[in-house]
C-alpha cells in the first residue's frame, strides 16, 4: 500500500504538446546573451533578418516534423525545396504561366515527389531513410538537368513580392513562415489526420489495430512534407528571384535538426509545431549571433553541432526524470 | 539542475564572446567583405592579400565567408546582417550572378559602395536590378591566355612552325574559355607559323585531358606545343605526352600555378603555368576601395596582372611580382 505503487499504476498526465517550455528557455537565453554581446542583435532591422533569414529553412522543418510525428524520416526535403523551385520558376519564365499558376506548380512538384516518396516507401516497404536518401540524390539531378546548372533568373515581379515585398514593413516571407505554422499546428494538434500521425509514430500495431489506415496516412504525410518543400522552394525562389538548381543543399540536415531542438521525439510518437518554430528560430538565431560576432564559419558548423546534441542531451535527462 | 545547465551554458556563451569579439577601433572605417568560402587556397590567398591591403591603406576589414560554394541564401542572409553596421564599403565576392543582388540593391540604397570581387556579378544584370557597382576587380584571364601566348613565342621563335592543342575548361564561356581564346588569339598573331587545331572542352578533368592529348597526337605527331585553361588538365596532358614519348618535344602550359604545377615545373616537365595572384587581387580591392570613397575613380573593369611561372623566373626571382604568389 506504499505510495510508490499508487503513482506507479496512474499512467502520468498527457502533456498537451503545445510547446516545451525548455526550447523557449533555450531561445531567450540565446537571445539575451547575444543582446549583451552584440549591440546590433537587439535592433528591429536585425530581429527581421532573423525572422527572414529563419523563413524558408523553418517551413521546410515543418513538413520534416510531420513525417518524423510518425516514426518516419525524409532526406529529400532539400532538394525537393530546388526541384521544386525550379519547376515553378521555369513554368513561369518558359512556359509563361501567370504566377498564380507558378505558385500551384511549385506547390504540386513539392506534394510529387513527396507523394512518390510515400508511395516507394508503403508499397516497397523499403525504409524511409534509404528512399529519400535516393530522391535526395533524384531530385537534385532532375533540378540540375532542367537548367543545364544554372539559375533561371528574373521572375515576374509580382511574384518576386512574396520574398522580398515588405507589407507593413514585415518581409512576406516571415509572414509566411509564422502563416503557415499556425495552419501545420491546428493540422497536428487538432484534426484526425495529424493525431493519427502521432499515434502511428508512437505504435504503428497499435494503431492498426485501433483501425487508423497506416499506409494511406503515410503517403499523406510524405505528400504533406513534399508540399511545404514546396512553398519553401517558392520562397527561396521568391527571395533570391530565381530558380536556383543548387537551392537548399543539406536544408534537411537543419529542417531535422530544428524539428528535434524544438522537442519532437526523432522516433517518433511526439511532436509539435510551435516546438519546431522554435527550434528553427534556436538555429537561426545563433547562426545570426554568430555572423554578428564575426565568427569565422568554420567555428559556426562546429558550434551548431554542439549546441544540436546538447540540446538533445537536456531534454533526454529531463525525459528520464519526467519518467522516474 | 536545470538552472545549472544553463547558468553553465551562458558562462559558455560569455566566454565564447568574449574569445570572439575583436577589438576594432571605432575611429577606423570598417569595410565589409563577403567572400564565398575560405576552404580552398585560391580564396584564402585573397583573404591574405584583402588584410594586407587593409593594412597599408589604414583601414580596417571584417572579413565573412559561409561554408561552401553552393551555400546560396546563407550567403544572402550574412549580407543583409553585414549591412546592419552600415559599412562604407561591402566588398563581396557573390557565389553566383544573381544571389546578392537584393541585398547590394539595399547597400546602394544606403551609399554604401558595392566592389565586385574576382568578377562574380554581371554588370547588366546588377543595373537592371537597380545595384550600383563602383568597380570589379580580377585576373584578367584573357589577357594571361595572351601572356603564355608570347613566353611560347618567345621560347620557340616567331618563325616557329607546327601545330598547337588548346584545352580548354567546360564548354562555352566562362574564364576557361577566356584563357583558352586569349591564348589562341595571340599565339597565331605572334608567330603565324603556329596553327591552332583545335580548342577542345577537358571539363578541367586531368584524365580527360590526357585522352585529348592522345587523340590529337594520333592525328597531329608533329604536335608542338598545349595550352591547357588549369593545370589539372595541363598536368595529365604531360604524363600523355611523356607516355608517348614526346615529352621533351611538346611545350606544355597551364594555368592557375597550383603547387603541383610548380613542382612539375621545376622537375621540368610542366613548360609553365600562367599563376593568377589573388592575394595581390584582394590587396589591389580594398586600396581602390578606400581611394574610391576619398572621391578618386576606378575603372569599372579593373583587371590583375597574371604571372607566367617558369623554371627560369623561379631560377632567376628576379621577378617583382612572385612576392605575391602564395
Amino acid at each position: 500500500m506504499s505510495t510508490e505503487s499508487d503513482a506507479a499504476s496512474v499512467p502520468p498526465p498527457r502533456r498537451r504538446s503545445v510547446v516545451r517550455i525548455e526550447s523557449l528557455a533555450v531561445l531567450a537565453l540565446f537571445c539575451g546573451v547575444l543582446s549583451f554581446l552584440s549591440p546590433y542583435f537587439l535592433s528591429v532591422a536585425n530581429i527581421l533578418n532573423v525572422l527572414l533569414a529563419t523563413s524558408v529553412i523553418g517551413v521546410l522543418a515543418y513538413g520534416a516534423t510531420f513525417v518524423i510525428a510518425a516514426a518516419g524520416i525524409d532526406l529529400s526535403l532539400g532538394s525537393v525545396l530546388g526541384l521544386a523551385g525550379v519547376a515553378g520558376a521555369l513554368s513561369m519564365n518558359q512556359l509563361g504561366l501567370p504566377w498564380p499558376a507558378g505558385v500551384l506548380v511549385f506547390l504540386a512538384a513539392g506534394a510529387a515527389c513527396g507523394c512518390m516518396n510515400g508511395l516507394i516507401v508503403t508499397l516497397g516497404r523499403i525504409p524511409p531513410f534509404i528512399v529519400t536518401l535516393g530522391t535526395l540524390g533524384v531530385a537534385r539531378g532532375l533540378a540540375l538537368v532542367l537548367t543545364n546548372g544554372a539559375p533561371v533568373y528574373g521572375l515576374d515581379p509580382a511574384f518576386v513580392y512574396l520574398g522580398q515585398g515588405r507589407p507593413a514593413g514585415i518581409p512576406t516571407p516571415v509572414i509566411i513562415f509564422l502563416g503557415v505554422g499556425a495552419i501545420c499546428h491546428f493540422v497536428l494538434s487538432y484534426t484526425r489526420f495529424g493525431k493519427y500521425a502521432v499515434v502511428i509514430g508512437d505504435n504503428e500495431s497499435a494503431a492498426r489495430a485501433m483501425g487508423i489506415r497506416v499506409d494511406r496516412l503515410r503517403v499523406a504525410l510524405y505528400s504533406l512534407a513534399g508540399l511545404l518543400a514546396g512553398v519553401s522552394g517558392l520562397l527561396f525562389a521568391a527571395r533570391t528571384n530565381a530558380g536556383d538548381p543548387t537551392a537548399g543543399v543539406s536544408y534537411e540536415l537543419t529542417a531535422i535538426t530544428a524539428t528535434v531542438l524544438g522537442g519532437t521525439n526523432l522516433f517518433g510518437g511526439r511532436a509539435t509545431i510551435f516546438g519546431t518554430l522554435v527550434g528553427a528560430l534556436i538555429m537561426g538565431v545563433l547562426q545570426n549571433g554568430l555572423n554578428l560576432m564575426a565568427v569565422s564559419s568554420f567555428y559556426q558548423q562546429i558550434l551548431i553541432g554542439v549546441v544540436l546534441v546538447l540540446a538533445v542531451w537536456l531534454d533526454q535527462i529531463n525525459q528520464r526524470r519526467a519518467k522516474r | 539542475m536545470l538552472k545549472r545547465m544553463f547558468a553553465g551554458l551562458s558562462l559558455a556563451a560569455l566566454a565564447l564572446g568574449f574569445i570572439a569579439s575583436g577589438a576594432a577601433a571605432a575611429d577606423k572605417p570598417v569595410y565589409a567583405v563577403l567572400m564565398k568560402t575560405l576552404s580552398n587556397p585560391f580564396w584564402n590567398a585573397m583573404e591574405q592579400g584583402i588584410k594586407a591591403g587593409a593594412e597599408k591603406a589604414g583601414v580596417d576589414v571584417l572579413v565573412q565567408a559561409v561554408e561552401s560554394e553552393t551555400a546560396t541564401e546563407a550567403q544572402l542572409n550574412t549580407c543583409n546582417t553585414m549591412l546592419e553596421r552600415k559599412p562604407p564599403a561591402l566588398i563581396s565576392s557573390a557565389i553566383n550572378p544573381t544571389i546578392l543582388l537584393p541585398c547590394l540593391k539595399q547597400a546602394t540604397d544606403m551609399n554604401i559602395l558595392v566592389v565586385d570581387l574576382d568578377f562574380d556579378l554581371d554588370h547588366d544584370i546588377a543595373k537592371k536590378a537597380g545595384v550600383k557597382i563602383a568597380f570589379s576587380i580580377g585576373s584578367d584571364n584573357y589577357a594571361g591566355g595572351g601572356k603564355a601566348a608570347e613566353w611560347l613565342v618567345s621560347k620557340l621563335g616567331k618563325d616557329a612552325k607546327g601545330p598547337v592543342l588548346v584545352i580548354e575548361g567546360l564548354a562555352g564561356n566562362g574564364n576557361g574559355g577566356k584563357r583558352a581564346h586569349g591564348f589562341a588569339d595571340a599565339v597565331v598573331k605572334l608567330a603565324p607559323g603556329l596553327s591552332v587545331v583545335g580548342i577542345l572542352p577537358g571539363d578541367w578533368d586531368r584524365q580527360k585531358a590526357a585522352n585529348i592529348t592522345n587523340d590529337i597526337l594520333t592525328r597531329n605527331p608533329d604536335l608542338v606545343a598545349i595550352f591547357c585553361s588549369n593545370d589539372t588538365m595541363a598536368l595529365g596532358a604531360v604524363e600523355a605526352a611523356y607516355a608517348a614519348g614526346k615529352g621533351d618535344k611538346i611545350t606544355i602550359i597551364g594555368f592557375d600555378g597550383t603547387t603541383d604545377a610548380v613542382k612539375s615545373i621545376k622537375d621540368g616537365r610542366l613548360g609553365a603555368s600562367v599563376a593568377q595572384l589573388p592575394y595581390l587581387v584582394g590587396s589591389q580591392a580594398v586600396e581602390k576601395t578606400k581611394a574610391v570613397l576619398a572621391g578618386g575613380t576606378a575603372d569599372e573593369m579593373t583587371y590583375v596582372p597574371t604571372l607566367v611561372l617558369t623554371k627560369q623566373l623561379f631560377s632567376e626571382n628576379k621577378d617583382p611580382l612572385l612576392q605575391y604568389l602564395r
